[in-house]
């Protein structure tokens, strides 16, 4: 130990009692500055939230890093899983070398991305540019809020929780439109017009084929929906809106076969393109964000929530919605693009009048 | 037939015509064409339904000759037209307003040897770039003109109506087509027209061939399509073998057509897993590469190469095979014929592809005509051309593979027909792997300097017709060396077909083209 | 001239983003001529790359971190080579792959017009790797040559001569 701090000293001091002297007043200063920056302002604005709103703090804070660690933490596992299950479908293994089975690869691909330069082209637009990839990512945490993982284990229980989630998921939309509109490229724009066409067009299905769940459940709230479903799950009286909100959600996240915003080969680009480092992995991560929040919202509706025998609510849960990321990746790999005129002839010729009469016949059912 | 009916009514406009040995030219007639009468005899060919192999140019220091060759598909017989152009007075009338094949043709020749052909809408640099400021495939280095060097500059892509913008593909794509660059003029979001820029890899073939000998040359062969360089490599080879009357031993033409066969389902299933992943399913990427590594193992353990095979010589073949060979060839067979289901259940039934290229980009046969379209582009437009059987090389006669043709002439036929193929080529495979004679692999004595004279040969390459054209002075190096490309003849259909359509069906247009880009460039 | 280091030192930190750098190296696809066939042979499943991290291939140059540059340079495309470098990210590097990348290959002739006699003329290089076209072993060990070159450790072994 003193033969390193030895070493440290004649390395990056050379030697000399003076410089090392000058950067330990440099250090007192900092500490000094942040100890009381630390207890006179943020001490006491802590001080004041408390006496106004009490435990329900602590609560609602540890909520919040609770919705982090799963966010964060199903990132890093899609990462990994995506390229694992893309590997076996495709005859091949994913990532190996790095770690044991390749389990290291996000946390490598994290760190490297962000290390990487961060370049602002000149001429994008720049409130557009650079706030595009907060858009897209922050309205997902705040779906997240209301997601029911257990019994007991939700942030919030609003009593209009599928309103807010439908709210903050067209921010989404918006997002990309930013992004692609934003970095001045006639590329991205063409990615970012088609996507916002497509996520009109796959929205108005997603929301007609949850009308049905809410009328069968008779409330807004997630909970409450997961509670209407304690003796039969709504798939089985409700399959073809089922199916009507996966496709729709897979559109809605962009995923292939519906990703042409981000079509590789057809225009070299996509709204992404000119993003370079972590403003990129935000939108990386939004997309695996999303994908969670779409199949965790299609167990909550359909299958049941956190229901069912012996295992935890919370294993349940996830194992539920992991086995509908698994069919949305199965996707990706076996099928190719759709085309767009033919992705919006999908939308509006087929899946809209197909959940408007599944509406029609479950009201009339119910009425009954 | 239909080439004597031709030719009866050209004698009867004047024309001079002599008829030349197949054997050892690689045409069946020759017709002398004065320069202002060319447009009329492009009109005859064109009425009795001809349609336009090559144009192509050779500069004889004193004077210019240019050559027509044209070809009939029930009438398979080469017929060439001659016109000789004085260089100081080069000017000839284009003859792309009766065949608009010949425009790009017209367009090289221009840029590499300074033709000016009249009548013709856009004379720009198709392969060069405004550094160079030569003819480069002269003789002599001659500069260019100025009004020459404003004509060829005068591409202008600047926006001529309100809503029309023009957009680029390329040539950075991630469809591994290679260096193309498409310029696209848009009206929303259907193209108006589509201005293919070419010239990336233009590696200077034809000049290399005048500086090289013909040993030295023949490695440059497999290099101009690298997915499929067992085509280059017999044309080249069959061209120096027909001008110098050689007869290739029967044990070498036979494990010819065995490599050219196996090359051609390697090239195929290339071409699968490309075009698949411009559309954007990239799972079956992956199983046609594992079977084309199946193939390369075999044909690396004959060769020595995994992708460009020099293994064919003058005269033969490099060396003889090598154990095991033919019982992994047969092995690869059953491998490949249990594969199909694969490729049938993921791709061919999959209605996703079904909808992406069903009725895209439909090219008809007069197109095709016209441009000199070939190979599955064509076959997959209802014609049963193939050079295999019209002229048949390597041991093609013993083993006469079936022409597989599709009637609708959009991308999901030429998806089929290129399927078919490769079940084609396994039938092929499997006569060819039993009868292969005994005897030698190649012949003792080749001569050191081949005879003086011209000679085209025509191959059938996974793409569609190669030919090549050797103008030999009895030197040990060509005197000229021209390549017939069939990309390049296709990506002219394309540019008339892809007209009104939308980009996602353009790529995949283009994806089912199957071009190779150094090819074209040369 | 002594190029002056970086004012804050990481040190550790530096090491650490390196083997991360090292182990998630994402290329750009600049395929051109015959090579671009072996690189993406490479890609395929006998020897995929994705095992070492190397699997994501971004189209767009912002995006990568190395860029592979397979076939032929001309003169035509010299500048969109440039351009593609510069929009790169740092930190960024660059493997010429086959012969015609590393000096022209064969297409060096006299009288030649057209073919400009290696990519480090034009952006600067970091691993060569020679053959007409090299195998797809060839561009995996580059690969982990360029991590060698990021970290100071190679991944495997390379093997001794026994005679």
């Amino acid at each position: 130990m003193i033969e390193w701090l030895k070493r440290r000293y004649r390395e990056d001091f050379g030697g000399d009692p003076l410089r090392l002297a000058l950067a330990m007043v440099g250090l007192a200063m900092i500490l000094a500055v942040v100890v009381a920056f630390l207890y006179l302002v943020v001490g006491r604005t802590l001080k004041a939230v408390w006496s106004a709103w009490g435990w329900d703090v602590v609560r609602l804070f540890l909520g919040m890093v609770g919705v982090m660690a799963v966010v964060f933490g199903n990132a890093l596992f899609l990462v990994w899983a995506e390229r694992k299950v893309a590997g076996h479908m495709q005859i091949r293994i994913g990532p190996k070398e790095v770690g044991p089975y390749g389990l290291l690869q996000s946390i490598a691909d994290s760190a490297k991305l962000l290390a990487k330069e961060i370049i602002t082209p000149r001429l994008v637009d720049r409130p557009l540019y650079l706030l595009a990839p907060l858009v897209i990512f922050v309205p997902c945490l705040v779906a997240m809020v209301v997601i029911p993982f257990d019994a007991r284990l939700q942030v919030r229980d609003i009593n209009v929780g599928v309103v807010l989630i439908l709210a903050f998921s067209s921010l989404t939309v918006l997002a990309i439109f930013m992004a692609g509109w934003g970095s001045v490229n006639k590329y991205s724009l063409i990615g970012g017009v088609r996507s916002i066409s497509q996520g009109i067009a796959y929205e108005i299905p997603m929301l007609l084929a949850i009308i049905p769940v809410v009328m069968m459940s008779g409330t807004l709230s997630l909970k409450g929906i997961v509670e209407a479903q304690s003796r039969l799950w709504f798939v089985a009286v409700q399959p073809v809106a089922f199916l009507i909100y996966f496709i729709s959600a897979v559109a809605e996240t962009n995923r292939t076969p519906f990703d042409l915003p981000e079509a590789e080969s057809e225009l070299v680009a996509g709204y992404h393109t000119e993003y370079s480092g972590m403003r990129f992995s935000l939108f990386f991560l939004a997309e695996y964000t999303n994908m969670f929040i779409v199949s965790a919202l299609a167990t909550v509706f359909f299958l049941g929530g956190y229901k069912g025998p012996v295992l935890p609510g919370v294993v349940w849960f996830f194992l539920k919605t992991y086995f509908l990321i698994f069919i949305i990746m199965w996707f990706r790999w076996t099928f190719p693009r759709v085309r767009f005129d033919q992705l919006l002839n999908f939308s509006w010729k087929l899946l809209i009048p197909l959940a408007m009469a599944n509406l029609l016949v479950t009201g009339g059912l119910l009425k009954l | 037939m239909v080439a004597e009916e031709l030719l009866r009514g050209l004698e009867g406009l004047g024309l001079e015509i002599r008829e030349a040995l197949y054997e050892r030219q690689g045409f069946w007639f020759d017709i002398h064409c004065p320069r202002d009468r060319i447009v009329e005899v492009a009109e005859a060919f064109d009425e009795k339904g001809y349609w336009i192999e090559d144009v192509l140019c050779v500069d004889w220091r004193e004077r210019l000759e240019l050559l027509y060759h044209f070809n009939h598909w029930e009438d398979p017989r080469r017929l060439s037209v001659r016109v000789q152009v004085d260089p100081a007075d080069p000017e000839v009338p284009s003859i792309c307003k009766v065949f608009p094949g010949a425009g790009w043709h017209e367009r090289e020749i221009h840029e590499f040897f300074g033709v000016r052909f009249k009548g013709h809408p856009n004379l720009a640099y198709l392969f060069l770039h405004d550094e160079i400021d030569f003819y480069p495939l002269r003789k002599d280095r001659v500069p260019i003109p100025e009004e020459d060097k404003r004509l060829l500059t005068s591409m202008d892509f600047s926006p001529e109506e309100e809503d029309a913008f023009w957009i680029n593909m390329g040539p950075q794509h991630p469809s591994t087509h290679g260096v193309l660059r498409l310029i696209l003029k848009m009206r929303g979001e259907y193209i108006e027209r589509a201005e293919p820029v070419l010239g990336y890899m233009h590696r200077m073939q034809e000049k290399m061939a005048e500086v090289r000998t013909y040993a030295q040359y023949y490695p440059n062969t497999a290099r101009l399509d690298y997915v499929g360089p067992l085509a280059f490599s017999q044309c080249f080879v069959g061209a120096m073998e027909r001008l110098c009357g050689l007869e290739v031993p029967e044990r070498a033409q036979v494990i010819r057509t065995i490599t050219l066969e196996l090359n051609r389902i390697a090239s195929h299933l290339l071409w699968l897993g490309t075009f698949l992943l411009d559309l954007g399913a990239t799972t079956p990427y992956f199983f046609a590469f594992d079977d084309r590594e199946q193939i390369l193992d075999l044909m690396e353990g004959l060769t020595g190469a995994r992708l460009t095979f020099s293994f064919f010589r003058i005269g033969g073949l490099y060396e003889d095979l090598n154990d095991g060979f033919l019982e992994g060839v047969a092995r690869f067979i059953e491998r490949m014929k249990k594969r199909f289901q694969i490729y049938d259940d993921l791709v061919t039934g999959n209605i996703i592809f079904v909808k992406r290229t069903k009725d895209v980009g439909v090219i008809p046969r007069e197109v095709a005509r016209r441009y000199g379209a070939t190979g599955p582009t064509l076959r997959g437009s209802g014609v049963a051309y193939d050079v295999r059987r019209s002229e048949p090389y390597a041991a093609y006669s013993d083993f006469p593979p079936e022409v597989v043709v599709r009637q609708e002439g959009d991308s999901y036929a030429r998806y089929l027909v290129r399927l078919e193929e490769i079940k084609r080529s396994l039938m092929v495979l499997e006569q060819a792997i039993e009868r292969v004679p005994e005897g030698p692999f190649r012949l003792q004595k080749t001569p050191k300097k081949p005879v003086p004279g011209e000679v085209y040969f025509a191959t059938e390459s996974p793409r569609g017709q190669v030919g090549i054209y050797i103008v030999s002075d009895g030197t040990d190096k060509p005197y000229r060396l021209k390549w017939r490309s069939p990309s390049f003849s296709n990506l002219a259909a394309f540019t008339e077909v892809v007209k009104g359509q939308l980009i996602a069906d353009a790529v995949a247009t283009l994806g089912s083209l199957d071009l190779v880009i150094p090819e074209m460039d040369r | 001239m002594e190029v002056r280091g970086p004012l804050i030192k990481f040190g550790v930190l530096e090491k650490l983003l390196n083997l991360a750098r090292a182990n998630s190296l994402w290329p750009m696809t600049f395929g051109l001529a015959c090579c671009a066939i072996e690189m993406m042979a490479t890609t395929a499943a006998r020897f995929d790359p994705a095992r070492f991290g190397a699997e994501v291939f971004r189209p767009s140059p912002r995006q990568c971190d190395f860029m592979i540059v397979s076939g032929t340079i001309t003169k035509k495309i010299a500048p969109v080579v440039r351009t593609l470098y510069e929009q790169m990210a740092a930190p960024k590097w660059v493997i010429a792959y086959g012969n015609c990348a590393i000096s022209g290959g064969p297409f060096v002739f006299e009288g030649q017009y057209n073919v400009i006699e290696g990519v480090d003329k034009v952006i600067p290089v970091d691993v060569y790797v020679p053959g007409c076209p090299p195998r797809p072993e060839a561009l995996l060990e580059a690969i982990m040559k360029l991590e060698e070159k990021l970290t100071g450790y190679r991944r495997f072994p390379t093997p001794e001569r026994r005679w």
